[in-house]
């Protein structure tokens, strides 16, 4: 993909899938390196599936025999001298902690480091598309940081679904001021 | 024309060919794995430089008719055999991607 927000998209989709209720991405980007995480309280894999994942004939679309989420994030950290880290506890029943959780290294200064891109519009797709699930977003950058919270924002909104147009907008321009003030 | 006969005219070196007599309609290359998915058409003869298992996957859902990797670009073991046992036909040759294209023109 040629930015790497595409494949944050990608992957945080399977935190949903996998019922997550919460779904955490972090950026830890210095001059050097930018580190992605994803964390969900999804339902997690066994040890075998986590092994299996990052092979594109592994898939749980029931469509096609071919899954490429995970393969392309792999390879995206990887063709920068980086890689990918992958762990996961699968709920044995509802009070343990469970979910899955997707680590990302890149080396920025690698000629072939996919640019970021515009991870607002990425953030804001997810909120839109699932308004229903909560997720916690934090990019640390330049000592500053942007973030959103939709749980606090539920709060604030009580009733108002997430999805509503003025909340999306909103969501946009709060990403996008944070975002002035530390790029 | 088929995947076979390419291979032979264009003196390309094969290293899997479980299904030789697939007919090739048309070309497009392409590094970039998902940007290739989405545009490569199929029974295209899809050259590239990429060869880790991924091009297996894009070409299986590509459909395309063989990949050829150029610029001499060899394949790991693991990811030959997900190609035969996929039923992707791969090529290679020493040629640069262009030069490949332009010795495949009116063969295509």
């Amino acid at each position: 993909m040629k930015e790497l927000s595409l494949n944050i998209l990608d992957i945080t989709e399977n935190s949903v899938k996998a019922g997550a209720t919460l779904t955490e991405i972090t950026l830890d980007e210095s001059d050097k390196n930018l580190i992605l995480t994803i964390k969900d309280d999804g339902c997690g894999m066994s040890e075998e599936t986590v092994k299996s994942v990052t092979d594109p004939f592994y898939t749980t679309r029931t469509t096609r025999k071919v899954g490429l989420g995970l393969p392309f994030l792999k390879l995206a950290a990887e063709q920068t001298g980086g890689g990918i880290e992958i762990t996961s506890v699968v709920a044995k029943d509802e009070n343990s902690p469970h979910g899955t959780c997707v680590t990302a290294t890149f080396n920025k200064e690698h000629l072939d480091f996919t640019p970021l891109g515009d991870i607002t519009a990425t953030v804001t797709t997810l909120v839109q598309g699932h308004p229903d699930t909560d997720f916690l977003f934090i990019h640390r950058k330049n000592g500053g940081e942007a973030t959103l919270d939709t749980r606090e924002l539920r709060q604030v909104l009580e009733d108002v679904p997430l999805d509503t147009y003025d909340v999306i907008k909103w969501i946009e321009e709060y990403l996008r001021e944070q975002y002035s003030q530390i790029n | 024309m088929k995947v076979r006969e390419i291979a032979e005219k264009a003196e390309l070196k094969i290293l899997s060919m479980p299904d030789p007599e697939r007919e090739v309609i048309g070309a497009y290359m392409g590094d970039l794995l998902s940007w290739v998915m989405g545009r490569a058409g199929e029974s295209n003869v899809w050259i590239t430089i990429m060869s880790n298992i991924n091009v297996v996957a894009v070409a299986s859902l590509a459909d395309v008719s063989c990949v050829i990797l150029s610029e001499g670009v060899e394949l790991e073991e693991d990811v030959l055999n997900a190609a035969k046992e996929k039923g992707i036909n791969i090529l290679s040759t020493n040629l640069p991607s262009y030069e490949t294209a332009i010795a495949l023109s009116g063969m295509v």
